[in-house]
């Protein structure tokens, strides 16, 4: 995506290539979401989340593309509604994206702390990842779970009432765990557009593992 | 008038309506049709209501985002009292309602604009004296006439890389932008490919292209004009003029046959750069690329600036004197036996001359100007047969047809302002397109990007296409009732034409062909044609099938085959044909068409060839004829700018001006004839073709020589009863069309026999 970073003169990037990679059921998946609206344009939110999960919880230019072509969009509205919206990442994330909630309540009662003790032990600052790719750590603003912080969210779970103390154990516990999170929130998401008679794509379709265990996501 | 800025204050566009409602602005009373945005209804009284975003030709989706604009605005309460608003509204979006008060300079308002200024001034580089726009800035102006004198801003700025490119002709300074969403609105509605639009948010928001790519579009030149601040820039123009140093000439684009008004803005005798200038009638205020930044050639170094001769195969420089005396002395003795070709690149007045030196002065009547196909007999084809040449609609009319059947044509490159009308009536009309192409287009923007079908046909199948169409509109009743005409040996004759046959035959699945021909049937509509029906090698034929459909579904007024070369028209207009004089008048004696003449100077039976500025070498399609024509011709001129490929192979190059050095007339694909005016000289020895065609036949038989264009062209309008009545001064600044409307009688129906292509 385009750098803000000063740098000298800039040339024109080629063409990405595309390449298409929605599974039959996303495309079903899809499809079942764009007849919501009264225009397909306005599927494109869901669209993105779908694109995010099948290309591996982040968003390449050519999943834009292939989201742009199957809604009859062009490139760069896509894309500017990609980069529009924080929850869509442009760029590979950790296999557990770490999103520790530093807003008023949970900074008040040690977000920050939180947020060093990650950034310690895990070797990273805020918004980078670690070298075998398992963390990247973030802020987040609110989750609106402010009852229960210090919060944070990994994929499509929220972790309640964290600790400076506590929270290694956590890491410990996502460590050992297979999931690639950024898709599992990317599933979660798309399963919440799509009524339970028509889930097909991607993931877990059991009604019990779609409930989120904590805190509304939209 | 509250001021005079320069980029902005534009009388108001809407036209009167029936729905006119009473408002006041700052104490004055104006009608204004309801719901008008206020930035416009200010206009009518001259108040001058300052803005970024705003543009009257663009959809105001993403717009009122400057917030430049904002006015206190009061609307009557039940008893009458006028209730003022608590916030300041956006004129740009604020439809006038009956008895609204709208006041644009309260000390609020004057307040508000100031801050809106400061606001967008923190993060803009101010770095007005290296900014191309400075001078002619819509921010620099707002910030003058209504901005702060200081800014309490601080802080570092946010800083992206300088200026760079994004596309062949635009560079972007991501710096100065601010916001106003003009050019990807442009892109999005007026050119189609929407390829600039907005990343990111907040402070971070930037336009850009996808994923950094380059900026493609055939229209990219008018983000330039539109952007309000010098962010989108030309690469040609960067750094070589301030704008109060540059002078502007009125003119027409050479570049095709849509007749572009343009303004030319030149300092010491070169182009710097070429803007738009308003018809609404033709470009509205778009230019493409090919016209903005084509021009370069004018002030080429390679601009031939002496007549040459070939001696022993070596070019020498001679004088004009030298020249002349040699081409009497040929062309005397040539007589009859001369011929011309060319003339789609000179003006009506250089034609008008061409045809006379040829006819009267050397008595041939060996001309043609068409030099991109070789058919018969014009009037044969549209003229005869509905009563108009070329264009049946005029370009402002083909915005407001309900479904469009584009043929053979790669509309975007070939007739790149009609391309944007039709795209108008898509956008902002809801028309339907349908595309018939024998290959597909794909570069940007194009017809493809937003027909509903697009039907990529077996080239040479056009006909059977067609029938197709007629076959299912017939078979499933979709005609009118009346057609008035008699249609029944034409349903006789495709009725044979099964959507299976024809998916064989042209190889478009029978689904689009039956989808286009429901489109078609469900209203007005209209057909433009392109080079591959022009360059068909049964052009004639699929001219009538072409206007079979249009009688059959009663538009035979929309059938549009327009030239693509800038002066095409005006050519044919000026007789430079075989058969016809000026004004379509039969010859007493037929002359040879390009092609026979082509042939018999390749037999060398043609003692002199006039090639008047015509790169006839790439522009026919048989290029081992040409060289042998040339080649067995004993004497061949050609008059260029250059020397072109083809001007290397003649014996004698005459040093010829371009449109920027002469005063002249063009006449455009629907028949608009319109001025182009003399910008400067680049030398003494650069003459103007119909000043070499005068003076050459003055010596030959002492015809006299006409002091100007002015004075051809009032000859050209007592010889041509098309153009009587027009007089150089009545053209104005946008030009008249002769025969505007279109007087179809016709109600015949064309045998158009279909020809298979040859299988190889
Ligand atoms: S680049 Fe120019 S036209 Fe485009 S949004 Fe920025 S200021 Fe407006
Ligand atoms: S559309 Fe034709 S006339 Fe207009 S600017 Fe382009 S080349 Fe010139
Ligand atoms: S402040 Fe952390 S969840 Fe609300
Ligand atoms: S002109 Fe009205 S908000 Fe920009």
């Amino acid at each position: 995506m385009s750098s803000s970073e000063i740098s000298g003169v800039r040339e024109p990037q080629p063409d990405p290539l595309k390449e298409y990679r929605f599974s039959e059921d996303a495309i079903a998946e899809m499809e079942e979401i764009a007849t919501h609206y009264p225009e397909r344009k306005a599927a494109c939110l869901p669209t993105l989340w779908i694109a995010q999960r099948e290309y591996g919880g982040y968003l390449t230019p050519p999943a834009i593309q292939e989201v742009a072509d199957r809604l009859g969009l062009s490139f760069s509205e896509v894309e500017g509604v990609a980069t529009f919206y924080t929850m869509y990442n442009l760029r590979k994330r950790g296999r557990h994206h770490l999103e520790v909630c530093t807003c008023l309540t949970c900074a008040v009662l040690g977000a920050y702390d939180i947020v060093h003790k990650l950034e310690h032990e895990l070797g990273i600052h805020l918004g980078g990842t670690t070298s075998d790719g398992e963390f990247t750590l973030s802020e987040a603003e609110c989750l609106d779970f402010c009852g229960a912080a210090t919060v944070m969210q990994v994929g499509d779970k929220y972790f309640t009432q964290l600790t400076e103390n506590n929270v290694m154990e956590l890491i410990d516990q996502l460590r050992g765990s297979p999931d690639y999170t950024p898709a599992k929130l990317a599933d979660a998401i798309v399963k919440i557009h799509v009524p339970l008679s028509s889930q097909t794509g991607g993931g877990s379709s059991k009604p019990e593992d779609l409930l989120l265990p904590a805190g509304p996501m939209l | 008038m509250s001021d005079n800025r320069l980029t902005q204050t534009e009388p108001s566009l809407n036209p009167a309506t029936a729905d006119m409602i009473n408002i006041k602005i700052n104490g004055l009373d104006v009608q204004v049709p309801k719901n008008e945005n206020l930035i416009e209804s200010a206009k009518r009284v001259g108040v001058d209501v300052p803005y970024f975003c705003y543009h009257p030709r663009l959809s105001k989706g993403d717009a009122a985002n400057c917030r430049m604009c904002l006015v206190e605005v009061g609307m009557p309460g039940p008893d009458g009292t006028i209730r003022m608003m608590p916030k300041p509204q956006a004129a740009c979006t604020m439809p006038a309602a009956e008895g609204m008060v709208v006041q644009t300079d309260t000390p609020k308002i004057v307040k508000d604009r100031k801050g809106v200024l400061e606001f967008l001034l923190i993060n803009h580089p101010l770095d007005c004296p290296i900014c191309d726009r400075g001078g002619e800035c819509p921010l620099q102006n707002n910030t003058l006439f209504y901005g702060p004198p200081t800014s309490r801003y601080i802080e570092e700025k946010r800083h992206y890389p300088k200026a760079y490119p994004i596309s062949e002709h635009v560079v972007f300074d991501r710096e100065r932008c601010i916001h106003c969403a003009r050019c990807t609105r442009f892109t999005e509605d007026i050119s189609g490919d929407a390829q600039l639009g907005f990343l990111k948010r907040g402070a971070d928001m930037e336009v850009n292209t996808f994923a950094d790519t380059e900026y493609r579009s055939k229209f990219s030149g008018n983000v330039i004009e539109l952007c309000p601040v010098g962010a989108l820039l030309s690469k040609s123009y960067r750094f070589k003029a301030r704008p109060w140093d540059l002078h502007s000439q009125k003119s027409v684009c050479s570049k095709c046959s849509n007749g572009c008004n343009i303004k030319i803005d030149y300092r010491q005798d070169k182009i710097q750069r070429i803007n738009a200038r308003i018809n609404e009638d033709v470009n509205e205020e778009w230019t493409c690329d090919r016209g903005k930044f084509g021009h370069d050639y004018v002030s080429s170094d390679n601009r031939l600036k002496t007549p040459m001769l070939k001696q022993n195969g070596e070019w020498m420089p001679i004088s004009w004197t030298q020249a002349y005396a040699l081409l009497a002395e040929k062309l005397k003795a040539a007589g009859s036996n001369s011929a011309g070709i060319g003339g789609a690149h000179l003006t009506n007045e250089d034609n008008f001359q061409f045809q006379k030196l040829f006819r009267k002065t050397l008595g041939s009547s060996n001309l043609d100007s068409r030099t991109d196909r070789v058919h018969g007999s014009e009037t044969t084809l549209l003229s005869d047969r509905f009563g108009y040449h070329g264009m049946g609609n005029s370009i402002a009319q083909l915005q407001s047809f309900k479904s469009y059947l584009i043929v053979g044509s790669a509309l975007a490159d070939e007739l790149p302002i009609i391309f944007l009308r039709v795209r108008k009536a898509y956008r902002f009309h809801g028309a339907s397109v349908v595309s018939a192409i024998s290959k597909k287009d794909s570069s940007s923007p194009n017809v493809g990007d937003f027909a509903t079908v697009e039907m990529i046909y077996r080239p040479g199948t056009e006909i059977a296409l067609l029938n197709g169409i007629l076959n299912i509109l017939f078979n499933e009743n979709l005609l009118p009732s009346n057609p008035g005409v008699d249609l029944k040996g034409l349903q006789q004759s495709v009725s044979d034409w099964t959507p299976a046959k024809v998916e064989q035959e042209t190889g478009v699945p029978a689904a689009h062909i039956s989808e286009a021909a429901h489109i078609l049937a469900a209203g007005t509509m209209a057909l433009i044609a392109g080079k591959e029906i022009r360059e068909h090698p049964h052009y004639e034929t699929v001219v009538a099938a072409l206007g079979n459909l249009m009688l059959a579904t009663g538009n035979p007024e929309n059938l549009n085959i327009p030239e693509r070369v800038v002066n095409a028209q005006g050519a044919k207009d000026m007789g430079i044909l075989p058969d016809l004089e000026p004004g379509y008048a039969p010859v007493a004696q037929l002359g040879k068409n390009a092609h026979e003449i082509l042939e018999s100077a390749a037999k060398g039976e043609l003692q002199a060839l006039w090639i008047a500025g015509e790169q006839i070498l790439n522009t026919y399609h048989d290029k081992s004829l040409v060289r042998q024509a040339l080649d067995q011709c004993p004497f061949v001129i050609v008059s260029e700018l250059t020397m072109t490929e083809t001007a290397l192979l003649a014996d004698l190059v005459l040093p010829a001006a371009s449109f920027a050095e002469k005063d002249g007339t063009f006449t455009s694909c629907e028949r608009r004839i319109q001025k182009i005016e003399k910008v400067f000289e680049i030398s003494r020895d650069i003459k103007a073709d119909w000043l070499i065609f005068s003076e050459l036949a003055a010596m030959i038989d002492g015809s006299p020589i006409p002091f100007s264009a002015a004075d051809i062209f009032t000859e050209i309008a007592a010889a041509i009863t098309e153009y009587a009545g027009i007089s150089y001064k009545s053209l104005g600044d946008g030009g008249v069309r002769w025969r505007s409307e279109s007087s179809s009688t016709n109600t015949k129906i064309f045998t158009a026999i279909y020809t298979p292509p040859a299988k190889n």
